[in-house]
Parts: C-alpha cells; structure tokens; sequence
C-alpha cells in the first residue's frame, strides 16, 4: 500500500479525499502532503475527507487528520470529516480521540450540503 | 464456534502494524465479537504495535482465544527487548507521553480492552497483555 492508495479529486471547489480502509502509516502521512498540494494547485476552497471506508482510527492517525485540517485551515481552507463508521465513532471517544475544531458529516452528501452554507461558530 | 489456534507474528516494520491489525481483527471476528468490540480490540492493537515499532523498534505479538465464566475470549501479548518503562504508573496515566504520541496510547487501550497487564524492566523490556471477553454466548 502506497500514497497512490489515497485518492483526491476536486469537484467544484472542492478536494474530495477517500482514504482506504487500512492504510499503513506512511499513507497516512502521505495524505499531508498530498492534500496540501492539491489545496495549492487547485485552488480549492476546502477539502471532504471521506472515511467511510475506514475501519481503524487509531492515534496516529486521528492526529495526522487533525493536523492535517489546521494546515489546510492556515492555507485559508476548511476541512470536513465525513462518513465515520459507528464503531469507528465508539472506539475514537473510549480511546479518548478528538479532531480538534475539525467538522464533521454523516456522510459526504451532508459534507457537501454543510460546504453550502456558513461555517457554524465554535 | 471456530477454535482459532494461537499464534506469533513479528513486529519489525511499519507495515508490520497494518498485519498486526488484520491479525488482530481476523482473531478478533473468529472468536465470535461483534462490529464495535472488534474495532475496539483492533485499534488498542494498533497501539501497542506503534509504541513497539516506535520505541523498541522491534518486538512482537502473541494471540490466543481464552474462556471465562463460559464466555470466549481474546487475549494478545505485545512484547519486545526495548528500553522498558521506568515508571509504569506514569505511562498509564491520561496524557503522559515521551515521545510524539498523544499520550494514549496505553491507557486508551486500557479502556478499549477488558484488562491490561504491564510488566517492565527498564533495559530489559516490556510486556503488554491485552484481554477482552465476549458478554454473551451470542
């Protein structure tokens, strides 16, 4: 598994970011960079980070997300989280796991419903 | 139900932790745990083969299925020749970390699972044992 593995796409003004279900960690850091350079190259206005396929959010990985929003947030983005699996959601909260200011959506329709209206108040 | 037969894995290389949780989450789906506690069981292995590979570089994991009160369960050992803990009380406490984590990883698994046991000698290593039970025969 690779850093091809993660697949982002713009539509609209968007970046559309579909993470495997069990990537390694250096896929995972591999989505930093990918994600920043597209957020450059494209001139997008945000990013959807679908996880829907993902089974495992361990530590590493939910900081990768976390820090990954601050950056695109510095770079004048905004990022949303979209499709957490309920046991995903479930064992993130026991092991005491947060995204930070990070948005979040049931599922990437939402995230694209959310992208259209104002940026809710922390 | 199917007997799953105990085993041993290496933890060497990164991509030994994408093993470690398919290993993991197969042991885990065969003795019989539903959706959430096999996420659970997956990602507190997840944990411990990081802090291997990013502490003691390399190490690794035994499984095997266990019963009590007739309920089936899990158990996974996480051991490796590393730098040991000096103080284990400190590690499993909320937010205590030394290196770039976030502090949660033992005592978040600790949550996760029904029981963790530690041992450690600084110089010497450490030894995890990870437990969870099913609560219900089905």
């Amino acid at each position: 598994m690779n850093a091809e593995n993660i697949s982002v796409i713009k539509v609209r003004e968007l970046l559309m970011v579909t993470m495997p279900s069990d990537p390694d960690d250096p896929t995972i850091s591999a989505l930093q960079e990918k994600v920043l350079n597209a957020m450059e190259r494209h001139e997008a206005k945000g990013v959807v980070l679908d996880i829907s396929a993902v089974e495992t959010l361990d530590s590493f990985f939910a900081r990768t997300i976390s820090e990954t929003a601050q950056m695109v947030t510095l770079m004048g983005g905004r990022t949303i989280i979209a499709g957490m699996r309920p046991a995903v959601a479930v064992t993130a909260t026991e092991l005491g796991l947060t995204l930070g200011t990070v948005e979040t959506a049931l599922n990437v329709d939402r995230a694209l419903d959310m992208v259209n209206k104002p940026e809710k108040q922390a | 139900m199917t007997v799953t037969s105990p085993g041993e894995m290496a933890i060497k290389t990164e991509g030994d932790i994408v093993l470690v949780r398919r290993t993991a989450r197969e042991v885990a789906m065969q003795t019989g745990f539903g959706a959430t506690d096999v996420t659970r069981i997956v990602t507190a292995s997840s944990e411990m083969a990081r802090n291997i590979f990013k502490y003691a570089g390399e190490g690794c994991m035994r499984w095997r299925t266990s019963e009590r009160d007739g309920l089936p369960g899990i158990e996974l050992e996480f051991e490796d020749h590393g730098p040991g803990i000096a103080d284990l009380n400190l590690a499993l406490q909320e937010g205590y970390t030394t290196g770039e984590g976030l502090g949660m990883g033992l005592p978040g698994a600790k949550r996760l699972m029904d029981e963790l046991e530690i041992r450690s000698q600084v110089g010497k290593g450490t030894k995890v044992v990870l437990r969870k039970w099913k609560r219900t025969l089905q």
